[in-house]
C-alpha cells in the first residue's frame, strides 16, 4: 500500500506543498485532482525520489518508497519523456532493461504491451512518427513494462481521444484488478468520476478533501429532488426550504416522508430522490470553501 | 524477474546507456553517411600523392664508351631503369620508338622532345663522372685510386633557422592531425550536450533516474558517444594509413607518422574525457535545446583556440606561444599532437602536458558529474554555473 504522509515542500518563497497526505490500497484507483499549480506534480515527483522533500515521507507497505529499490513502481512524468528517435519496440523494451529485466524478458513484455495497446504493427516504427494519441500509449507501455506494483500517472489522459481514453482506462483499471495501487492526476473529472474508487481534491498544496467517491458524495449537502404532475405551483406546499429548478422542486431542511406525503396528495409523483454530486460539483464546491 | 530490487547493477546500467547511444546515434543513418563521405575523401587524399605522380621510373638508354662506367653509378637508384645499347644508332632508334625515356651515347645526351631539368642535371654529373674515371684510367691509375680520388662525401645540410619545419610532408601530417582532433571533439561534444538537453527537456530523465544513478546516466552516454566518435576516428586514420601503404607513399612520410597517427588516438581518449564530461554537465544546466549553445560556449571556444592555435603552431611549433598551447590544457590536447607531428617536443614538455591533461580531464569528471547530479532534475530557467554547485546534492 502506497503511504504519502505530511509532505512539504518550499520553492523560494512559495510554498508548494502543505502537509499533503494520502494513501492508494492495493487493487484501488485513486484520482488526484487539483487546479494548475495546486501541488499535484510535486506531489508525485516527490514520491518517485525525483524531487526531495522538505518534510514528509512516502511509504510502501511502511517501509520508505523507494522506486527500482523497495517496489516496481511504474511511472509517467508530467511531460511525456520518449526518445523521438527510437524504434517504438525497441524503447519499450530499453526502460524493461533498465528495469533489470533481461533482454529477452524485456523484449516479451514489450510485445505483449504492444498488443494489449494495439500497436503491434508500429513496432519498428520511430516513436516521433506516432500522433499523439499512440506516442501517449507507448509512455504507458513504458511505464508498465516491468511489471510495475504500484503505478503513479502524472495527467496520463492529457491530449487523447475518446478511443484512446478506453483503451488507457482499461489498462489502467487492469493492473489495480491484478492488484496494484493506481494514483494518477487528471483534469477530466468525468474520468475521474467513471474510473476512480477513491479521489483526492489538492488546493495550494493542501489536501481539501479526500475519500472513497461514495464517500465524498455522501458526504456533500444533499438536496432532495421531486417531480409531480400537476399544473399548481407547489413551492408553499411542500415542507421544509423549497427551490424551483425548472419543473421539479428541491427541497431541503425536511423530513423525506413528509415531503412525499405532501408530494402525493399534490399529485402523481414522477421522481423522488436525492441529488448525487458529481465529482466536478463536489471539486468546485470543495475549492470554493 | 527479481520480486523488488528493480534498480540495474552499476555495471550493466551504465553499458545498457552506453549501448543505446551506440545504436541510436552510432548506426543512425546521418552518422553512416557522414562517416563513409569522410573514408572516401580520406582515402583520396591518400591516394592523390601517388595518382598525380604517376610511373616515376625513368627509362634510360647507355651506349658508348662510358656505358659501362654510367651503368655501375646508376643502377643503385631504383628510380632508373638501365638498358645498354651496343651501339649509338641502336640508343637512338630506342628513344625514337620510345623504349626508353633517354639516352646518353657518346658524349650526348638523346630525348624525343626536350629533357626535364632534374633528369639532364643527375644524367650530366653522372656522364662527368664517368667521363673522368675513362681518362684516369686511360692515364694509367688502377680501380682503386680512382675510387679513392672520387669519393667524395655528400654534402651535409645545416639548417640556421631551428623553428623551420622540416618539410611539406610533417607539415600536412600535423595539419590533419589538429582538423581531425577538432572534429573529432567539437561533434561528441556536441552531441552529448544536445542529448543530455534532449532528456532533461522531455523528463525522460525522471523515469531514467528512477532505475539509473546520474552517474551511470552521463557515463554511459559520454562512453557510448565516445565509443562512436573513436569508430570513426579509427576508420578514417586506419584509411588514411592503409591507402598510404598500399600506394606504396607510406616509406616517404615522414618518419614516426604512424605513431604519431596511434598517439592522435590516445591524446584523443584524454581530451574526449575532459571535454565530454564537461559538455554533459553544463548541458544539465538548461531545458531546452535553444540553450545548449550558449552554456557550451566556453568549451567550443576553448576548442577553437586550440584548433587556431595549432594552425599557428605549424608554423612557428617552437615559439613560446606554441609551447604554452602546448603544455596548458584543456588546448594541449590539439596543440600538443600537432606540435609532435612537426617538430620534436622534449621530452619533459610531453610528460607536464600529459600529466595536466590526465589530471584536468579527471577533474573534468568530477565537475560534470557533479553539475548533472545537481541539475539534471531541476527544471525551468537556466541554472547558474555557480547555483548548480552550490545547491545541495
Amino acid at each position: 500500500m502506497l503511504e504519502i504522509q505530511d509532505l512539504k515542500k518550499r520553492f523560494g518563497d512559495t510554498v508548494a506543498l502543505d502537509g499533503v497526505s494520502l494513501s492508494a490500497e492495493p487493487g484501488e484507483v485513486v484520482g488526484f485532482v487539483g487546479a494548475n499549480g495546486a501541488g499535484k506534480t510535486t506531489t508525485m515527483r516527490i514520491a518517485m525520489g525525483v524531487l526531495a522533500t522538505d518534510e514528509g515521507r512516502a511509504l510502501w507497505n511502511g517501509s520508505p518508497l523507494l522506486p527500482g529499490k523497495t517496489v516496481r513502481v511504474g511511472y509517467m512524468p508530467e511531460e511525456r519523456g520518449l526518445y523521438p528517435k527510437m524504434k517504438v519496440g525497441e524503447q519499450i523494451a530499453y526502460f524493461g532493461e533498465l528495469h533489470g529485466m533481461s533482454r529477452a524478458e524485456a523484449k516479451r513484455s514489450s510485445a505483449d504491451l504492444l498488443e494489449q495497446l494495439d500497436l503491434t504493427d508500429r513496432a519498428d516504427d520511430h516513436v516521433q512518427d506516432l500522433s499523439l494519441g499512440n506516442q501517449q500509449r507507448v509512455q504507458l507501455a513504458v511505464s508498465l513494462v516491468h511489471d510495475p506494483e504500484l503505478l503513479i500517472l502524472d495527467e496520463p489522459f492529457s491530449g487523447l481521444d475518446p478511443l484512446a481514453v478506453d483503451v488507457m482506462g482499461t489498462a489502467l483499471k487492469q493492473r489495480a484488478v491484478d492488484g496494484a495501487p493506481v494514483l494518477f492526476s487528471s483534469h477530466q473529472l468525468d474520468l475521474i468520476e467513471r474510473l476512480c474508487d477513491s479521489v483526492a481534491i489538492i488546493a495550494s498544496g493542501r489536501i481539501i478533501a479526500s475519500g472513497t467517491v461514495t464517500e465524498l458524495k455522501k458526504r456533500e449537502t444533499r438536496q432532495l429532488r421531486v417531480s409531480v404532475e400537476t399544473a399548481e405551483d407547489l413551492t408553499a406546499a411542500l415542507p421544509g426550504t423549497v427551490v424551483r429548478d425548472g419543473d421539479d422542486y428541491l427541497v431541503e431542511d425536511a423530513d423525506d416522508q413528509a415531503v412525499l406525503q405532501a408530494a402525493m396528495g399534490a399529485g402523481r409523483v414522477t421522481h423522488f430522490a436525492y441529488d448525487q454530486p458529481t465529482i466536478a460539483e463536489i471539486f468546485r464546491e470543495a475549492v470554493a470553501r | 524477474m527479481s520480486p523488488k530490487n528493480t534498480e540495474t547493477s552499476n555495471l550493466r546500467g551504465l553499458w545498457l546507456v552506453a549501448g543505446r547511444e551506440i545504436r541510436v546515434r552510432g548506426l543512425s543513418k546521418a552518422n553512416i553517411i557522414s562517416v563513409a563521405v569522410t573514408i572516401l575523401v580520406v582515402g583520396v587524399l591518400a591516394a592523390l600523392p601517388t595518382i598525380l605522380s604517376g610511373d616515376d621510373t625513368t627509362r634510360i638508354g647507355l651506349a658508348g664508351d662510358e656505358a659501362a662506367a654510367m651503368e655501375q653509378q646508376l643502377e643503385a637508384n631504383p628510380d632508373y631503369e638501365l638498358t645498354v645499347y651496343g651501339s649509338v644508332d641502336e640508343a637512338e632508334t630506342a628513344v625514337r620508338d620510345a623504349e626508353v625515356d633517354a639516352a646518353v651515347a657518346d658524349g650526348r645526351l638523346y630525348v624525343e622532345s626536350g629533357a626535364d631539368r632534374e633528369l639532364r642535371a643527375v644524367l650530366e654529373s653522372v656522364y662527368q663522372s664517368a667521363a673522368v674515371q675513362t681518362r684516369l684510367e686511360d692515364a694509367g691509375l688502377d680501380q682503386s685510386q680512382i675510387q679513392q680520388a672520387l669519393a667524395t662525401e655528400p654534402l651535409e645540410t645545416v639548417t640556421l633557422s631551428d623553428a623551420e619545419v622540416d618539410s611539406a610532408l610533417d607539415y600536412f601530417t600535423g595539419m590533419i592531425i589538429s582538423v581531425v582532433m577538432f572534429f573529432m571533439l567539437m561533434m561528441p561534444v556536441q552531441y552529448i550536450a544536445m542529448g543530455v538537453v534532449e532528456e532533461k527537456s522531455s523528463r525522460i530523465v525522471e523515469i531514467l533516474l528512477t532505475s539509473l544513478k546520474p552517474w551511470q546516466l552521463l557515463g554511459g552516454k559520454v562512453i557510448g558517444l565516445g565509443v562512436v566518435a573513436a569508430v570513426n576516428l579509427v576508420a578514417i586514420i586506419a584509411t588514411g594509413l592503409g591507402v598510404s601503404a598500399a600506394t606504396g607513399l607510406l616509406p616517404d612520410l615522414p618518419e614516426g607518422t604512424a605513431t604519431a597517427a596511434l598517439s592522435t588516438l590516445g591524446w584523443w581518449v584524454l581530451a574526449f574525457a575532459l571535454y565530454g564530461t564537461l559538455a554533459g554537465g553544463v548541458g544539465s544546466l538548461v531545458s531546452r535545446q535553444e540553450e545548449a549553445g550558449s552554456v557550451l560556449a566556453p568549451l567550443t571556444t576553448a576548442l577553437m583556440i586550440a584548433y587556431l592555435g595549432s594552425i599557428f603552431l605549424l608554423n612557428a611549433p617552437d615559439s613560446l606561444i606554441a609551447r604554452g598551447l602546448s603544455i596548458v590544457p584543456p588546448f594541449s590536447a590539439i596543440a600538443m599532437p600537432t606540435r609532435m607531428a612537426v617538430a620534436e617536443a622534449p621530452v619533459w614538455e610531453v610528460t607536464v602536458s600529459i600529466g595536466l591533461l590526465v589530471v584536468s580531464a579527471l577533474g573534468a569528471l568530477v565537475l560534470g558529474a557533479t553539475l548533472y547530479k545537481r541539475s539534471i532534475l531541476h527544471t525551468g530557467s537556466r541554472l547558474k554555473f555557480t547555483d548548480a554547485l552550490r545547491r545541495a546534492a
